[in-house]
């Protein structure tokens, strides 16, 4: 049995002009694999006071956390690819962190993929009751270079007061394709902060949707590079539905070679949101004239009382700077990826784990400067 | 908690719009579209056999495309209750003392015999389908420039109107323009030959006072190398209970180091449908300016484009729009740089009130070849109230590395801290806010000419009352 996806990927919330082709992405592709079980570990299980952590094929029913929600799901890059996530899926943490405790270690979530486990389904739970406070980290990577497929789901429940920071990493090889679905669900006082490094592989489709009740926030940090023939489709969504509500978006992207790109950053005020505030920032540094830069930042707004700005900005590195940096001895290929660094930095800092910062800035590395003297 | 204030915009007056006249024809034709009513349409003006060739080619283009999946819903638009043609009960007229005296008196409701004696450079009025009134000043006609309506060019000058004729708006671009090629009818035709400097605007007034039906004018300027042209156009219809279609198309051609400024102030009533397409193609080191004010409408669809063709070509555009109850106002602009060194800049400001939608929709091509270009978007929008919507939707498309693209935008109410201050430095509250909604048109009403400007501080009447925020 073969993996078929034939479906329109990230639909942008409100339709535009039909020729610019970016309303959705369309895809009719069928993978040559099947859904076996994942056999590796990925995750440190544990059951104490402060927390339950599990894979989440071992918790016996998931309908009961999921009662309050029901209804009001509805997100991801497709219908059918979060339906296959939820329901065949062969991986996938459940967390369940307990009323005002603190997990002072970040919960590390390690998928390796290969070419004996070359698919992934992973279906992510995590559920923060009130007060609680926990950072996750979740690194898709690959070993050698075969093609292999990922599909992914994320749903973060953060009840008032709690407060869930989730770091994903996805640095899979040049082979290999990255369907990802995230929402968050933030209540009242809670706090959310998704920061996100999309590094690698062919084909990447990545979704989040944040909703805000009162007085809440939301961040997205986000880096991507894109290199060869990389394609890139990102979806960022902030839907502001409580008072005083707060979100931003930083984005910071980098694109050479063949690589295309299209971003929708979207700030969506609905009405009752008022004096809430919604930032969108995305800048990126283009490398060569071949790659393909879109950006649709929307911002929709049925609420007076509110505050929201977004700003996109593109452009090529200076060539003076390169210069400069190279007339003191850097390769340009160093000098490139010291651009990029420095435009990823402020990304990259937020990240509170020194191994993760190193994972991430070597595969810039390798992907910028290792690679390009080759 | 403490009662917050709002600031009130009153509605746009519309009185000198609503004036209707007695729906008097000499031709129209059946409501609806089949090729009999084009074939009707293209007879009754006398054209060439190329133009209802062509017409009917756009009819069938249209039958096959579907209307635009995005925007503003139009299904209660219905093209077979629209009459497409109404000649008015007139020939076109060189002279204001032998146009009908109700329509004469329309117009000079509306200002323009006055405008034409004090600060034109000559004038076209269309009423209805046709062109009522056409003049030019005597030293613009010996200095070469042409302008004309459309049906005396297509006469005339064959040669030109073939070669350009909806060359650069084709109609298989989407369905109401394909709709436009198959029913046209009026507008104007300028041409500003090399090196000549139109000093003083031109302006081109389109009035629709039949009910039920649609305005298809088609304007085509062709400002030639090193040339320079205002062209103003205005519009407005009186409120009917039946929905109006207006489908008009300007193309715009500026050739090389040639500018044309392009303004337009719409208010047409609230029961029409605007859907107009408009288009300039630039030429090397030329220069298109768009100053757009769109006040009137149930829903407009409209988004000038320019494309950016010969080296260093610049677009500049200026918007405001305003929506208030009933409206559905979904504006912007396209700008596709297709050569190396251009440059454009957007720039819009949107108001919303009272339910009324203000949409910002726009797109920004570079083209792989258009290596270092530059280009701004700036918009903004300011909510009175929680029953309106504003959003902003832009595209951005760059296959270039070799550019410079800063897009931005904001939204948002009054600043009750800029109130605060105004206020601190001894002005009442009230002239604060009315200081802070004028200041935020500003930068678009200082574009417009000196009575349009006028005219909108007129329609943007600031009223303040205190209501629970």
């Amino acid at each position: 049995m073969s993996i078929e996806i034939k479906d329109e990927l990230n639909l942008i919330p409100v339709k535009t002009y039909r020729w610019l082709n970016v309303n959705h992405l369309k895809i009719d592709e069928v993978f040559d694999k099947e859904i076996k079980p994942y056999t590796k570990k990925f995750v440190d299980e544990q059951s104490n006071g402060n927390m339950f952590l599990g894979r989440i094929n071992n918790v016996v029913s998931l309908e009961q956390y999921l009662e309050d929600f029901k209804g009001q799901i509805e997100y991801g890059v497709s219908k059918k690819l979060v339906h296959m996530a939820e329901n065949l899926n062969n991986a996938g943490i459940f967390a369940s962190l307990k009323r005002g405790k603190t997990i002072a270690e970040p919960i590390r979530v390690e998928y390796v993929l290969d070419e004996k486990e070359d698919v992934l389904i992973d279906n992510n739970i995590i559920i923060a009751e009130e007060n609680s406070k926990a950072t996750f980290v979740i690194d898709y990577s690959t070993e050698g270079n075969v093609s292999v497929f990922h599909n992914g789901a994320l749903k973060v429940f953060a009840k008032a007061g709690a407060d869930v920071t989730v770091i994903k990493i996805q640095r899979m090889n040049d082979n290999s394709y990255h369907f990802d679905s995230n929402v968050a669900f933030v209540e009242k006082g809670a706090r959310v902060s998704f920061i996100q490094a999309e590094i690698g592989c062919k084909k990447l489709v990545t979704n989040y949707i944040s909703n805000l009740k009162e007085e809440s926030e939301s961040y997205i940090d986000s880096v991507y590079l894109g290199d060869k023939d990389r394609e890139l489709d990102l979806s960022y969504y902030m839907n502001h539905v409580g008072r005083r509500s707060i979100s931003n978006m930083e984005i910071k992207g980098a694109l050479k070679d063949r690589a295309k790109k299209l971003f929708k950053g979207t700030i969506d005020f609905k009405q009752g949101s008022s004096r809430a505030i919604g930032r969108e920032e995305e800048a990126v540094i283009i490398f060569n004239k071949d790659v393909k830069a879109d950006a649709v930042p929307l911002l929709l707004c049925t609420e007076d009382d509110v505050t929201g700005e977004h700003a996109a900005s593109a452009g090529k590195v200076d060539a003076d700077k390169l210069f400069y940096m190279m007339s003191r001895g850097f390769s340009k290929e160093e000098a490139i990826k010291l651009i990029v660094e420095a435009s990823f930095n402020p990304v990259i800092d937020k990240i509170p784990m020194e191994d993760i910062r190193e994972i991430i800035r070597k595969e810039i590395h390798n992907r910028l400067v290792t690679e390009g003297n080759r | 908690m403490a009662e917050r204030r709002k600031t009130y915009v009153e509605d746009l007056d519309r009185s000198i719009y609503d004036i209707k006249n007695e729906f008097k024809y000499s031709y129209k034709t059946k409501k609806g579209l089949t090729p009999e009513i084009v074939k009707d349409i293209s007879w009754n003006k006398n054209e060439p056999k190329w133009m209802t060739e062509f017409r009917l080619k756009s009819l069938e283009i249209y039958n096959k495309l579907d209307v635009p999946a995005w925007g503003p819903n139009l299904d209660d638009l219905d093209i077979e209750n629209i009459v497409t043609y109404v000649r008015p009960n007139t020939d076109m007229k060189y002279s204001w003392d032998e146009v009908p005296e109700d329509i004469k008196s329309t117009f000079e409701r509306l200002g323009i015999p006055e405008a034409e004696r004090k600060s034109l450079a000559g004038v076209g009025a269309q009423y209805d389908s046709e062109v009522v009134y056409h003049n030019l000043k005597d030293d613009m006609a010996k200095k070469g420039v042409i302008y004309t309506d459309m049906e005396t060019a297509i006469r005339e000058y064959p040669d030109i109107i073939k070669k350009y004729f909806m060359t650069v708006v084709p109609p298989h671009d989407h369905k109401f323009v394909a709709l436009h090629g198959a029913v046209w009818s009026g507008g104007s035709f300028v041409y500003v030959p090399k090196g000549v400097s139109v000093e003083i605007p031109l302006q081109s007034y389109f009035r629709s006072n039949a009910p039920g039906a649609g305005q298809f004018e088609h304007t085509l300027i062709i400002v030639d190398e090193g040339a320079f042209l205002h062209f103003i156009e205005g519009c407005s219809a009186p409120k009917y209970s039946v929905n109006n279609l207006h489908a008009g198309c300007v193309e715009l051609i500026v050739k090389e180091g040639a500018r044309l400024r392009y303004s337009t102030i719409e208010s047409w009533s609230k029961n029409m449908y605007n859907l107009n397409t408009k288009r300039a193609i630039v030429e090397k080191d030329g220069t298109i300016e768009w100053i757009s004010g769109s006040f009137g409408s149930k829903v407009s669809m409209l988004y000038p484009m320019s494309v950016l063709k010969g080296e260093g070509a610049k677009a500049e555009f200026t918007g405001i729009t305003f929506a208030g109850e009933g409206q559905y106002l979904d504006t912007g602009a396209k700008v596709v740089h297709a050569a190396p060194y251009t440059t454009s800049t957007i720039n819009t400001k949107s108001i919303s009130k009272d339910g009324g939608v203000a949409v910002y929709r726009g797109s920004l091509t570079i083209a792989p070849n258009a290596h270092h270009s530059k280009a701004t978007v700036s918009c903004e929008s300011l909510m009175l109230d929680n029953k309106s919507r504003s959003d902003t939707i832009p595209v951005i498309d760059i296959r270039n590395d070799e550019v410079d693209i800063g897009h931005e935008a904001k939204i948002g109410r009054i600043s009750e801290e800029a109130i605060f201050y105004l206020m601190s430095r001894g002005i009442s509250e009230e002239e604060a806010r009315a200081m802070i909604v004028r200041g935020f048109v500003e930068p678009i009403a200082k574009e417009l000419p000196l009575e349009y400007a006028v005219e909108m501080n007129n329609l943007i009447k600031l009223e303040l009352e205190g209501t629970i925020g």
